[in-house]
């Protein structure tokens, strides 16, 4: 009889480890906090700033085709090569701007309107929405990085003279470990990052310096006029308006004012370029509209770089999940064992010309927009700028609640995995991550892992 | 038979850029790219020579870190192991040697800061007293920063405590070769801390044969002859460099805590043709040890509270 009791009592501490451990809450419910127009941009403040606002969110959320002939696909330039056919389409969750949804658009933009392409095996439709990357070229030690598109528009019904051109060989890279991939940034209070002064990101670089986590830092600087650069997950580009026209160019195919060409393969540019029979539309396909007055003189590019410009930050909870003192506790502990380092909390905008919200406003990003040595597990092997393979861009933390996918590939939608991955040879991070799963105590790190999704 | 040579003359460049084109698989074996291994690197380390000892050069070996350049043998804690190395030096001046850590047990990191690097500290006690100085408001101070001897070496110590986390921190500093080199100790146990902190009596540190170190020694008069580098690529990047310069004056050990291998190479032509006033210790010339900052964002960050 003891001895059935011992084994029950044995049994049923084993079931309920699981339980008692830390967990990740998951995505947070419950209506977005995120999507909106800044709140001096709601007031219209300068006056007809909300008509840019709702005109920008409405091209952000247009679907492109190749002439733009196609009902409602209205948006022109389309490939001929692409990864999807609409800014919105990848930036989505939980709001326009954000990043991945639940289901991946990319599996229909593979045939949308007749279009022949295969889906790549890292493609699904729960996965996160990707782009590809091959860090060489092919058989030679050359490094490569650029993105390789996943489709063509070969057999759409736009496609025109375009009738052959191949898809990239992504069997032949995943067999030899030359490809990695990029999920997208969200984009919400990407304005206020915009305005963060240099002497700024400076003050705190040296404020981290006396730290004991044994973080360093460096900042990717701008090739041409030597400033921080700050977008992308290398922050490898310097403003919104770059950024948005190196999106149109390399995810849609669109050649626009700052990428005039349209887009070839990295290797297909090393040879012939794209074939003329491809290059079916006159470039640059999005640009300045002369025949207009007002917001429809702008490009798409302009305007894609305003809507991203005044999206209002992220709303974080006070009490999902876990309640109130759990997040603060969460928020305590976070702070004590360094993340707070690379992850800075807030930092402050400079005086604004475009709008009020954007002047001297707290950013609550979490992020020191610095490059951080990640080591060997997130090591991408994809230089741009001054990053090396395997330095990234702090990844700004708000919103992070309301997040599917995680990490710069999406390899992960559980929030321990990916603090685990920030673990490795070579990383800044190890000291306090090390903090986080040796010394704090189960309930300290759900503490944590509650604050980290109130985000 | 002369025209078939032409064609292959020809058609070779073209064969070889065939294995370019992502669309299909090149010809000939293939090459499988290593996973976990960092090929495409930035700003990294380098030295002019491989046998001069580099502070990055430490190691562990029968159950302690070895480290010729600070002259450093310490038996690691029982129970810590370093599961990952630690990132390379940084554009700063900051190491990070070594990562001693274990589950529910008390981590070591030992770090190291250029102190020609730092803009806070020229000396290991002026970055302990910056660390309190700076110390966030959700620590409590345990132990105002105080000397102390370790392994008879004057060191620097401050403790402080998150309340929150329960968990409790020993700094402890000592200079080497103008470097503050830190111990940090992060735990719940200070019992078990302080005997940590009694056990690095045993250590040995200090390089007294090293060169002399001169913060600030290749500049002004010192410099009788120098070539401006002009970079090409990556210009705005920080670039720390270590350089002893020996007895006649001439740059004798060049050591790049981080630069693109285009920047040190250019660098290094420039500063091989540099030559100084030898260095005098009793009327006697001197090896010197002393850094130089290079590239076009050589920032100079402002002390918080100036």
């Amino acid at each position: 009889m003891s001895r059935r009791i011992v084994l029950l009592t044995v049994l049923v501490s084993l079931l309920t480890v699981p339980l008692i451990a830390q967990s990740d809450p998951g995505v947070r419910g419950g209506a977005a906090g995120a999507g909106n127009a800044l709140s001096s941009v709601l007031a219209n403040n300068p006056t007809t700033i909300l008509n840019f606002f709702n005109d920008a969110k409405a091209r952000f959320q247009e679907i492109d085709s190749v002439a733009g002939a196609v009902a409602g696909e209205e948006g022109v330039g389309l490939g001929p090569r692409y990864n999807s056919r609409s800014c919105a389409a990848c930036h989505a969750q939980p709001a326009v701007g954000g990043s991945s949804p639940f289901q991946n658009p990319q599996v229909g933009d593979a045939t949308a309107d007749g279009a022949r392409n295969t889906v790549p095996s890292f493609i699904t439709i729960n996965g996160p929405v990707r782009e590809a990357r091959f860090p060489f070229f092919f058989n030679t030690n050359n490094p490569n990085g650029g993105v390789e598109d996943l489709y063509t528009i070969v057999g759409r019904v736009d496609a025109s003279t375009c009738t052959s051109l191949a898809q990239p060989d992504f069997n032949f890279a995943i067999s030899t470990n030359d490809i990695i991939f990029r999920i997208p940034t969200p984009t919400f209070g990407s304005g206020l990052i915009e305005n963060i002064d240099d002497a700024t990101l400076l003050t705190n670089f040296n404020n981290q310096q006396s730290n004991s986590f044994g973080v360093s830092g460096a900042f990717n600087r701008n090739g041409n006029d030597g400033t921080i650069a700050r977008f992308g997950w290398k922050a490898q580009n310097k403003s919104l308006e770059i950024f948005a026209g190196e999106a149109y160019n390399v995810e849609q195919g669109v050649s626009n004012e700052l990428f005039t060409q349209e887009r070839p393969l990295p290797g297909e540019d090393r040879n012939t370029g794209l074939p003329s029979t491809c290059r079916v539309n006159a470039t640059p396909e999005d640009h300045t509209n002369f025949n207009t007055t007002a917001i429809g003189t702008l490009s798409d590019t302009v305007q894609f770089a305003m809507f991203m410009r005044l999206l209002a930050p992220p709303t974080p909870s006070t009490t999902t999940p876990g309640g109130s003192t759990s997040i603060n506790n969460g928020r305590s502990l976070f702070n004590a064992i360094g993340c707070n380092t690379c992850h800075t909390p807030s930092l402050t905008t400079s005086r604004s010309a475009v709008t009020p919200s954007l002047g001297q406003a707290t950013a609550n990003l979490f992020s020191d927009l610095e490059i951080h040595h990640m080591g060997t597990t997130l090591n991408d092997n994809v230089g741009q700028g001054d990053a090396g393979g395997d330095q990234f861009r702090t990844a700004p933390l708000w919103g992070l609640g309301q997040r599917i996918f995680f990490l710069h590939d999406g390899r992960t939608n559980n929030l321990i995995n990916a603090i685990l991955a920030h673990n490795s040879s070579g990383s800044e991070a190890n000291t306090s991550s090390a903090l986080f799963f040796n010394n704090l105590t189960t309930s300290q790190k759900q503490d944590v892992l509650n604050f980290l999704r109130s985000l | 038979m002369r025209r078939t040579f032409f064609l292959f003359l020809f058609a070779a460049p073209l064969l070889a850029q065939q294995s370019m084109v992502e669309t299909a698989p090149p010809k000939g074996p293939a090459i499988v790219y290593p996973k976990d291994v960092i090929l495409v690197k930035g700003a990294e380390p380098s030295a002019s020579d491989a046998k001069t000892p580099l502070p990055e050069g430490g190691r562990i070996a029968d159950d302690a870190y070895r480290n010729d350049y600070f002259g450093m043998t310490y038996a690691l804690p029982r129970g810590l192991k370093q599961p990952f190395a630690g990132p390379p030096p940084s554009d700063s001046g900051g190491y990070v040697l070594v990562q001693l850590q274990a589950p529910e047990k008390t981590a070591v990191l030992i770090a190291a800061q250029d102190l020609f690097f730092s803009a806070s500290a020229k000396t290991a006690a002026d970055l302990v007293s910056y660390k309190k100085e700076t110390l966030p408001s959700y620590y409590d101070v345990e132990r105002p920063p105080a000397e102390l001897e370790i392994a008879g070496h004057p060191f620097a110590r401050f403790d402080y405590v998150s309340p929150v986390a329960g968990l409790h921190w020993f700094v402890l500093a000592t200079e080497v070769r103008c470097h503050a080199v830190q111990f940090v100790l992060t735990g719940r146990d200070t019992k078990a801390m302080e005997t940590i902190v009694g056990e690095m009596n045993a250590m040995k540190i200090g390089n007294a044969g090293a060169p002399a170190c001169v913060r600030d020694y290749a500049a002004g008069a010192n410099v009788l002859y120098r070539v401006e580098p002009v970079l090409t690529e990556h210009k705005f990047n920080r670039i720390p460099v270590r350089i002893v310069i020996d007895t006649k004056g001439r740059v004798k050990h060049i050591h790049f805590l981080a630069a693109f291998p285009q920047q040190a190479a250019i660098i290094t032509d420039a500063l091989l043709q540099w030559r100084f006033k030898p260095y005098l210790v009793n009327g006697e010339p001197a090896e010197v040890e002393t850094g130089l900052v290079f590239g076009g964002a050589a920032t100079k960050v402002v002390k918080a509270g100036d």
